[in-house]
C-alpha cells in the first residue's frame, strides 16, 4: 500500500509527441498535475520530447527531462533522482507499459519507488487484456472471451453459446489477415478452412461478434477510500465496428433508459473498485440495443480523449480533483475554488446542456490512406459543439468541422445512389454528410439504422433538421424564420446561402429584429446553484447569462480541431500568448471549439466560449465583449480579411504570411533573428533539413540547432541575414534563407519568411528564451527594447538541438516517406552534443529517428 | 403544434409549444435535475398536482417503455422541457411520450428556456403556474385563485388493499402514493406483499401477522395527515420491523417525535452526496423532497440519524434505538436514478430475519 504521506517527489512520465490517438489533452492535464501538485508541495519531475508541450514550460529546468520516453530513460532518471513516486497515467497505454517493466525488472522495488493511480497488480492486467478479462469475469461483469478451436466440430459444439455474429481469427497466423465476421454456419466454415491454412498452428480462435453494438463510455473519479462518481456517460454515435475516436460523440448519453445507464454506472464503479484506482477511470461498454446486455470492452484508468471531453463539456475540474486523489486526498476532503459554490468535488455533474464530438481526419493532406472507418482510429483532431438541443449541438459541431469560417457544408449530393449506399454500409470521413444526404433522398430513419446501426433517434433529429432547412429556404428574409434558424443552430453562411444572399444581410437583419444569442454557463449543477465557472456556450433562448468581462479584455480566437500541420505547435503558441497577455495585466477570452486544446484550461484564460469559430459567431461574442484587442494566432486568410473590415484593434500572430517574400524553392540553412524597433537579436543557426534530400522548403521537416558549420561561418550569416532584413520592412521573429548557389557553393541568401509556429517552439526550447511572449508583448506594445538587448544568445553554443517532425503514415497504414510540413502531426525534441545528434545521411529518415529517439 | 404558455403567479409567462394533452392545468411548479428518466419521473405519485420542469434538454428521446413506469396513471400537472422528441421505442403499441400524455390528459409544454426557470425558481421560492392557451389577464387570475389541494395522498393512494403475491417474507406495505420501483425491489427479494391503504390502522396491518412493515413514498406534506396514522406507526414499530421511504420516512420521523420544516426549495434529482453515518462512505440517489426533519427536534433517545446530505446538511436517514425500524428520505429503489442505496432492502429483509431467528 502507498505511504500517502511521504510522497514529495514524483516523475511524471510524459506523453511524447502528438500522433494519431492522443494530441494536446495529455499535455494540458499534465499542466494542471502540475499545478495541483505543486499546490501540495509536491517536487514534480516530467520526462517528455514534445517541443509544442506546455507543460515543459511550466517546470524549472532542473526538474525536466528532454528525452525520449523509454523504459530505459525513466529508469535513468529514477537512479539519479530518485523520486518517491512515478505517474504513468498521463503517458498513455505506454505510459502503463514503462511502469509495468519497471515494476517486473525490480526497478521500482529496488529504488522504493510507488506507483500513483492504481495498484501494480492493476498495471500488469491493463498491459494483460486475458487477465484483465479472468478479474472481470470474478466480479461478474460480462466479457467477450476468445475460444480456441482446432476443428469443424469444435466450432460447431461453440456456436450454440456464442451465437451469430461472430468472429473468426486465425492463431499466429503466418500473414497479416483480418478477422471474418460470420453470419451463419456456411460462413463461419468457409471463414475456419482458411483460418487453419493460416495458422501457425492450425488454429483459430471464435468470439461473439459485437459489431453493431452501441458504444457507451462511462468516465468515473474515485479515491482511495473507495468514494466514486460518475463524470459524465458519453454515447457514440457510430456504433461498435468503428472506434470509438472515429465515431460522433454525444454527451450525456441521449438514447438510453435510466435503467440501461444506471447499470453501466454500477458496472463501472465495480470495476474501479476492483482494480483499486485512484483518480480517473473511463469504461467502454458494448449495449446490445435489443436486449439491454453489455459488454466490457475496454477499460482505461488513465487520461484519455474521453476523460477531456467530460471534463470539458461538464464544467466539472476533472483533472484538478484527480491530481488531488492521486496524491492521497479523499473526495469529500477536496475543496473546488470559489467559482463552485458549495465548493465541494464531491456532488455528482449533472448538465443542462448537450455537447457533440466530431472527429476530424487527416485525408486531405495524406490522400492515399484508406479512408474507411473501422476498428483502426484515424482522425487527428475534434470538434465539439455544444447547445440546448441534440440539433443544435450537432449543427454546431458540424459547422466547427468544416474549417471555414465562411460557415457553409459541402455538398455530396453528387453521389450516384449506389455509391451512397456503399458509403452508409462502409463509411467514410464524411458520414455525417452522406447521412444528411441519405435523409434528403428519402430514406427513412428505420431503413438508414438498418444499414448504419446507428440508433433512428439521431436520424430523427437529422431529419427534423432538414425540415427546419426546407421552411427556411420557403421564407427568404422572414424574421420569425430567422429565429428558428438560429435556434436550431445555423450559421450565417448556411442561412444566407438558403436565402441566397450574404452574411451581412443576415447580420443586418438580426440586428434589426434584436435576435441575438444568449450564452449559458457550462457548468456541472444544473442550475441548482449559482456558479460562476468559466465556460460558456451560446444557444437562443430567453435568459443571457454572460456579461462582458470589463476592463482591458482580449479576445483570442483559437484554432479549432486539431488537423494536420502546425496545429499542435500552434496550440502552444496560442497557450503562451494566453499567459503573456495575462501577465500584462489582460483580461483573455479564449474562443475555442477544440475540447483536447490547452489554453482552454482555466489556468490559461479568464473565459472560454465554446462555439464555432466562424465569423458570425465571433461577431455575436464580440458584441457581448467588447475586447479591447482580437487576436488570430497563425494564418487565416478569408477569417482575417473579413474581421479586418471591421473597427477592431486586430492583431494577427505571428504576422500574416500573404505580405511574405516571394519563397525559394529550397534552403539549406535558417538563420532566425527577432527584429524589434532598430534591434535585430540573432536568435540561431539551424540546418534546415528535408529529410528526401530534396531541401525543398514543403520538404523541410526536421531542424538542428546550431547548424553544423564553423563558428565563424555562423557569425558571417547572421550578418548577412542582419543586413538582409534592414532592406525589407520586417520585425517580429522572422527566418533568412541560405542556400548554397549552384555553381560556386557560396552560401548565398535566398529569402526571408515569417518563422513558422513550430520553428518558434524549437527556438524558445532551445534558447531558453519564450519567443512567443516577446512576439506577444511586441504586438500589446510591453517590449521593453533595454531589456531584449540584455537577451544574450549564443548562436555558437556546444549544446546541439535537433527537431524532427511525426507524420501519420503508420497509423494510416501507408507506406513510409519523407513527409511535408502539412503532414506533419507532431514532432519530437533531443539535446545532446554535436557528436550525439551528428546525421550522417540526411536522407535516412530511419537514421533521423534513431538518433532522436536514443536512449540517453 | 399549437403555441402555449406557462404562466406563474410571479406574473410572468413563456411561450412555447404545446403538446401531450390541451388541458390548461394548474399546479405547484418543480424542477428535477437527473439525466435521465422522465418516464419515471413523469408517473411517480409524488408529482401529483405538480408541473414537472426537466433540467435535461431533450425529453422523449426513449419514448415509453413497460418496465419504466413508476405508476400506471401519472397525475402530474404538467411537463415542461426544452426540446421534445416525439419517438416511440414501445414494443407493442407506438407509444411516444406525446400520446402517453394525450392519454393521461396531462398538457407538456416545449421551447422553454428551462435553465432560466430553474435559476429563477431557486432564488424566488415555491410558486404556482398553470399551462394556458393565452397568457392573458383572465389566465392570470384564474392561477391566482387557485388554491392547491392539500389532499394528494387521498386522492393517488390505494383505497383498497391488494395483493402481489409471491412466497416468500410477508410484507404489508402502507400505501400513500407508492411508487412501483418499491414493489419491484420486494418482488426480487420474494416478498409476499399486501398493500393497505394508509388509513389503515395498527389492528389491520398487525391481522395480517406480517413479517415487516414499509412505509411509502407519496406526494405532498406529511403535516395535512392527521395523527392516527402517527399512532398506526408507533403500535407497529414496537412489534414488527419497519422500513419508511420518503414521505414514509417524514410520517416515522413525526411518529418519533421529530418535527419537520419546508425547504424553501423542493429538491428533486440525484446528484448530491449522501453520506451513510456508519461507515463514513457517500452513496447518490434520487432525491424529491420539499419537506426534511429538523435535525435539532431529534430526540436522541429514541431516534439515530443514520445519513446525512452532504450538500444541504439535511437528514437523510433515522433508525429507532429501541426497535429494528428505520427510514431514508430518499429513494432507495433507485427508479429512476442511482442504484447504490437499494441494499437497504437487504438490510430490511436481514431485519426481518432477526425478528423470525
Amino acid at each position: 500500500m502507498q505511504n500517502w504521506d511521504q510522497i514529495q517527489k514524483v516523475l511524471i512520465i510524459g506523453s511524447g509527441p502528438t500522433e494519431i490517438g492522443h494530441e494536446t489533452e495529455l499535455d494540458s492535464a499534465t499542466v494542471q498535475i502540475l499545478t495541483e501538485f505543486k499546490k501540495r508541495g509536491v517536487r514534480t519531475l516530467v520526462i517528455d520530447n514534445n517541443p509544442f508541450s506546455v507543460a515543459l514550460e511550466e517546470i524549472q529546468p532542473t526538474n525536466m527531462y528532454v528525452q525520449a520516453v523509454t523504459t530505459a530513460n525513466v529508469r535513468h532518471i529514477i537512479e539519479k533522482d530518485r523520486p518517491d513516486a512515478i505517474l504513468p497515467i498521463l503517458g498513455g497505454l505506454r505510459g502503463l507499459r514503462i511502469a509495468q517493466e519497471l515494476q517486473e525488472n525490480g526497478d521500482l522495488g529496488r529504488y522504493e519507488v510507488g506507483v500513483l493511480g492504481m495498484p501494480t497488480t492493476t498495471l500488469q492486467q491493463i498491459n494483460n487484456p486475458a487477465a484483465l478479462n479472468d478479474t472481470l469475469k470474478e466480479i461478474h461483469e460480462p466479457v467477450i472471451e476468445a475460444q480456441v478451436v482446432q476443428t469443424d466440430d469444435e466450432a460447431l459444439g461453440l456456436v450454440e453459446t456464442i451465437g451469430f455474429p461472430l468472429i473468426v481469427k486465425p492463431v499466429a497466423p503466418r500473414v497479416d489477415t483480418n478477422r471474418t465476421i460470420c453470419e451463419n454456419v456456411d460462413e463461419m466454415l468457409t471463414a475456419l478452412n482458411q483460418g487453419f491454412q493460416q495458422s501457425r498452428f492450425d488454429q483459430c480462435t471464435l468470439e461473439r461478434s459485437v459489431v453493431g453494438y452501441k458504444e457507451i463510455e462511462m468516465v468515473a473519479i474515485r479515491d482511495r477510500a473507495d468514494t466514486e462518481l460518475i463524470i459524465s456517460g458519453l454515447e457514440d454515435v457510430d456504433p461498435i465496428g468503428i472506434h470509438s475516436g472515429d465515431s460522433i460523440v454525444i454527451t450525456p448519453p441521449q438514447t438510453l433508459t435510466d435503467r440501461e445507464y444506471q447499470d453501466l454506472r454500477d458496472a463501472t464503479f465495480r470495476i474501479a473498485t476492483e482494480l483499486n484506482v485512484v483518480g480517473v477511470l473511463h469504461v467502454h461498454f458494448a449495449l446490445n440495443p435489443a436486449n439491454q446486455h453489455f459488454y466490457v470492452t475496454k477499460v482505461a484508468p488513465y487520461f484519455t480523449r474521453g476523460v477531456t471531453l467530460a471534463a470539458r463539456t461538464v464544467g466539472y475540474p476533472v483533472t484538478m480533483v484527480a491530481g488531488q486523489l492521486l496524491l492521497g486526498q479523499r473526495l469529500v476532503d477536496v475543496k473546488l475554488p470559489a467559482q463552485y459554490v458549495k465548493q465541494t468535488a464531491i456532488m455528482e455533474p449533472t448538465n443542462d446542456h448537450i455537447s457533440v464530438r466530431i472527429p476530424l481526419w487527416p485525408f486531405q493532406e495524406v490522400p492515399d490512406a484508406d479512408q474507411h472507418l473501422n476498428t483502426a482510429m484515424k482522425a487527428v483532431g475534434s470538434t465539439v459543439g455544444i447547445g440546448r438541443s441534440v440539433e443544435e449541438a450537432m449543427l454546431k459541431s458540424v459547422r466547427s468541422s468544416q474549417f471555414s469560417p465562411r460557415d457553409v457544408l459541402p455538398s455530396v449530393s453528387n453521389l450516384t445512389d449506389s455509391e451512397m449506399v456503399s458509403q452508409l454500409i462502409h463509411p467514410l470521413a464524411n458520414r455525417i454528410l452522406v447521412l444528411i444526404e441519405a435523409l434528403r433522398r428519402g430514406y427513412s430513419p428505420a431503413e438508414l439504422s438498418e444499414l448504419t446501426k446507428i440508433d433512428p433517434f439521431y436520424f430523427v433529429k437529422l431529419r427534423h433538421l432538414l425540415t427546419i432547412e426546407r421552411q427556411i429556404t420557403d421564407h427568404p428574409m422572414d424574421v420569425d424564420m430567422l429565429k428558428t434558424a438560429r435556434y436550431y443552430g445555423f450559421g450565417d453562411g448556411m442561412i444566407a446561402r438558403m436565402w441566397q444572399t450574404d452574411t451581412t444581410a443576415i447580420r443586418h437583419l438580426s440586428r434589426g429584429a434584436k435576435v441575438a444569442p444568449t450564452y449559458k454557463m457550462i457548468e456541472p449543477t444544473a442550475g441548482e446553484f449559482p456558479e460562476q465557472t468559466s465556460g460558456y456556450y451560446s444557444t437562443f433562448e430567453y435568459e443571457n447569462e454572460s456579461q462582458a468581462l470589463g476592463e482591458r479584455t482580449a479576445l483570442v480566437l483559437g484554432r479549432g480541431g486539431n488537423q494536420l500541420g502546425p496545429n499542435s505547435a500552434a496550440e502552444y503558441f496560442t497557450t503562451e500568448m494566453l499567459k503573456q497577455l495575462k501577465r500584462a495585466g489582460y483580461h483573455t477570452i479564449l474562443m475555442n471549439t477544440n475540447p483536447n486544446a490547452v489554453g482552454v484550461a482555466p489556468e490559461f484564460s479568464d473565459k472560454q466560449y465554446v462555439d464555432p469559430i466562424q465569423l458570425g459567431d465571433i461577431l455575436n461574442v464580440i458584441h457581448v465583449e467588447h475586447p479591447d484587442i482580437v487576436i488570430v494566432p497563425g494564418n487565416r486568410h478569408y477569417l482575417t480579411r473579413e474581421l479586418k473590415k471591421l473597427d477592431l484593434n486586430l492583431h494577427v500572430l505571428p504576422p500574416d504570411q500573404e505580405t511574405k517574400d516571394h519563397l525559394p524553392e529550397m534552403a539549406t540553412i535558417g538563420v532566425s533573428l527577432f527584429v524589434h524597433e532598430q534591434q535585430k537579436i540573432a536568435v540561431g543557426v539551424m540546418d534546415l533539413i528535408a529529410p528526401g534530400m530534396t531541401q525543398k522548403m514543403a520538404q523541410i521537416t526536421a531542424f538542428r540547432m546550431p547548424a553544423d558549420l564553423t563558428k565563424a561561418q555562423r557569425l558571417n550569416l547572421v550578418e548577412w541575414a542582419k543586413q538582409a532584413v534592414s532592406e525589407r520592412q520586417v520585425r517580429g521573429m522572422v527566418q533568412v534563407l541560405f542556400a548554397p548557389s549552384p555553381d560556386s557553393k557560396q552560401m548565398v541568401c535566398v529569402g526571408t519568411r515569417p518563422t513558422r509556429l513550430t520553428e518558434m517552439a524549437f527556438l524558445s526550447k532551445v534558447t531558453g528564451v519564450n519567443w512567443v511572449r516577446m512576439l506577444t508583448r511586441q504586438h500589446i506594445e510591453t517590449l521593453d527594447a533595454n531589456e531584449l538587448a540584455t537577451i544574450e544568445i549564443d548562436v555558437n553554443s556546444t549544446r546541439v538541438a535537433l527537431m524532427n517532425a511525426v507524420f501519420p503514415f503508420r497509423h494510416l497504414h501507408v507506406l513510409n516517406r519523407p513527409g511535408t510540413t502539412d503532414q506533419e502531426v507532431g514532432a519530437t525534441i533531443a539535446f545532446g552534443s554535436s557528436e550525439a545528434l551528428k546525421l550522417n545521411n540526411l536522407s535516412d529518415t530511419a537514421e533521423l529517428d534513431r538518433i532522436i529517439n536514443r536512449t540517453i | 403544434m399549437a403555441k402555449r404558455y406557462l404562466i406563474l403567479e410571479d406574473g410572468s409567462a413563456y411561450a412555447g409549444e404545446g403538446f401531450g394533452a390541451g388541458a390548461t392545468t394548474s399546479g405547484e411548479v418543480i424542477f428535477n435535475l437527473n439525466l435521465l428518466g422522465y418516464q419515471e419521473t413523469i408517473t411517480d405519485q409524488i408529482y401529483h398536482n405538480q408541473i414537472i420542469i426537466f433540467a435535461q434538454p431533450a425529453i422523449g428521446n426513449v419514448g415509453i417503455n413497460h418496465d419504466s413506469y413508476e405508476s400506471i396513471l401519472p397525475t402530474a400537472k404538467g411537463m415542461v422541457v426544452r426540446d421534445l422528441t416525439n419517438i416511440s421505442t414501445n414494443r407493442l403499441s407506438r407509444l411516444s411520450l406525446d400520446e402517453f400524455l394525450r392519454q393521461h390528459n396531462i398538457p407538456g409544454i416545449s421551447g422553454i428556456d428551462t435553465r432560466h426557470l430553474i435559476r429563477k425558481l431557486r432564488q424566488a421560492g415555491p410558486m404556482k403556474g398553470s399551462i394556458v392557451d393565452v397568457a392573458d389577464a383572465h389566465a392570470f387570475d384564474q392561477l391566482n385563485a387557485t388554491v392547491l389541494t392539500n389532499r394528494q395522498v387521498d386522492q393517488v393512494a390505494t383505497p383498497k388493499p391488494y395483493p402481489n403475491p409471491d412466497a416468500g417474507k410477508n410484507v404489508v406495505v402502507i400505501d400513500f402514493g407508492l411508487k412501483h420501483g418499491i414493489l419491484r425491489q420486494l418482488s426480487e427479494r420474494r416478498c409476499n406483499v399486501t398493500v393497505l391503504p394508509w388509513t389503515a390502522t395498527a389492528q389491520d396491518v398487525l391481522n395480517l401477522d406480517p413479517d415487516g412493515v414499509l412505509l411509502s413514498t407519496g406526494p405532498g406534506s406529511p403535516l395535512d395527515l392527521g395523527t392516527d396514522v402517527l399512532d398506526m406507526i408507533r403500535q407497529v414499530q414496537a412489534e414488527i420491523p419497519l422500513f419508511a421511504i420518503g414521505l414514509g420516512h417524514e410520517l416515522f420521523a413525526l411518529a418519533n417525535g421529530a418535527e419537520l420544516v419546508a425547504l424553501p426549495v423542493e429538491y428533486h434529482g440525484s446528484s448530491h452526496p449522501i453520506r451513510r453515518i456508519i461507515t463514513n462512505d457517500v452513496l447518490y440517489a434520487t432525491q424529491g423532497q420539499g419537506y426534511a426533519v429538523v435535525a435539532k427536534s431529534i430526540d436522541r433517545d429514541r431516534l439515530i440519524t443514520t445519513y446525512v446530505d452532504l450538500i444541504d446538511g439535511t437528514v437523510q436517514g433515522l433508525r429507532h434505538r429501541d426497535f429494528p425500524a428505520f427510514s431514508v428520505q430518499f429513494f432507495a429503489d433507485g427508479a429512476p436514478g442511482p442504484h447504490e442505496s437499494r441494499d437497504l432492502f437487504d438490510e430490511f429483509m436481514e431485519a426481518m430475519t432477526a425478528r423470525e431467528g
